[in-house]
């Protein structure tokens, strides 16, 4: 009786561990950590220059003081991308007033998706692309801009319509580092990614 | 609309549905906003199954409107189309009637002289 008392504490304890381990006080930072003498040098998404859906320039680094949520994607695709637009859809539903958040979708396929075509996609999705903006820019640029959010593009003739990309959604904070990302082909990995943004949202404005 | 998991007989209709549709037209046949339309039962076109056989296997031609387009499915076999309209027919309501492989073929016949 008495051994099995103890053991029913220790695993009481394992446990409270445990769930204290599951929720960190902040998001981690991903990608590369540098340490240099006394500075830590983080993964930052360099500041590319981008052109939007009414033909304007848009800078990373002048986004300002915002949350942002980024995708890939391309307005032919007919494999994930209605799907991760969907799932960008929600996001946008629930954050379409807070304006702390915007968002931006990237064209990999810059051949095809002008920003004609960039401005109808963006029309007929519905949304106000003050706070959701579709953009293209230098292919070199839009690619390596990918790689840097961990998210892989390739061309590839034999993926459907000619590109193989993953259909992640990236969560990058205020001072351009990424905070967090989900599976935008999955409606359970976004809605558990809401936590993450909120959670990030309570970090940077508090 | 009819979400049924547990009264859809046609699993390979589903299948079929999951590999070739889903993906613009989503798991639940809701579409996407202007681009892709819903699958919807109150589309007259649609409950008329040798419309919809033509629909599947031609596709649409791109849509200058949403710059979207309905692919045409060459390769589906006689015996997957009939699976696929009956799924449809069970969980979106699109035709109601249960449609048999030699009627397929007629209704691919006929399409092809339009
Ligand atoms: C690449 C994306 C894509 C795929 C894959 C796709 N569709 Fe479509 N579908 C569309 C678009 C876009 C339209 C609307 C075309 C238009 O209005 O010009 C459409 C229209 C339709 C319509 C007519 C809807 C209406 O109410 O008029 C039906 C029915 C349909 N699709 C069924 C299917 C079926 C069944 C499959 C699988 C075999 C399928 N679609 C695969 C994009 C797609």
């Amino acid at each position: 009786m008495k051994n099995y008392f103890s053991l029913s504490g220790s695993l009481l304890l394992i446990m409270l561990f445990v769930g204290c381990h599951a929720e960190p006080d902040r998001l981690p930072i991903l990608g590369n950590i540098e340490v240099r003498g006394t500075d830590t040098l983080y993964h930052l998404i360099p500041d590319i220059t981008l052109i939007d859906q009414d033909s304007q320039v848009l800078k990373i680094a002048s986004l300002d003081n915002k949350v942002v949520l980024v995708d890939f994607f391309f307005t032919s695709c007919p494999s994930i991308c209605p799907k991760v637009k969907k799932q960008m859809l929600r996001l946008y539903d629930r954050y379409e007033h807070d304006d702390r958040v915007m968002m931006i979708s990237h064209t990999i396929d810059q051949r095809h998706d002008s920003v004609t075509v960039l401005n109808r996609y963006a029309h007929n999705l519905g949304v106000n692309t003050d706070k959701w903006k579709f953009v293209t820019g230098e292919k070199d640029s839009i690619y390596f801009l990918a790689d840097q959010y961990f998210v892989s593009v390739v061309e590839d003739p034999t993926a459907p319509a000619g590109f193989d990309h993953s259909g992640r959604i990236i969560l990058m904070d205020p001072h351009r580092k990424v905070r967090g990302y989900c599976e935008g082909t999955d409606p359970e990995s976004v809605t558990a990614f809401f936590e993450t943004v909120d959670q990030l949202l309570k970090e940077e404005y508090k | 609309m009819v979400v049924s998991c547990t009264s859809q007989p046609y699993s390979q209709g589903h299948a079929i549905y999951t590999a070739h549709c889903e993906g613009c037209h989503m798991e639940d046949g809701s579409g996407l906003a202007d681009l892709i339309p819903p699958l919807d039962s109150s589309r007259l076109t649609l409950s008329d199954p040798s419309k919809l056989v033509c629909l599947i296997r031609k596709g649409l031609p791109f849509n200058t409107f949403t710059g979207q387009q309905m692919p045409s499915n060459t390769s589906m076999t006689d015996v997957e189309l009939a699976n696929l309209i009956n799924f449809l027919g069970v969980e979106y309501g699109l035709n109601p009637q249960t449609i048999k492989v030699t009627e397929i073929k007629k209704m691919l016949a006929a399409c092809q002289s339009e």
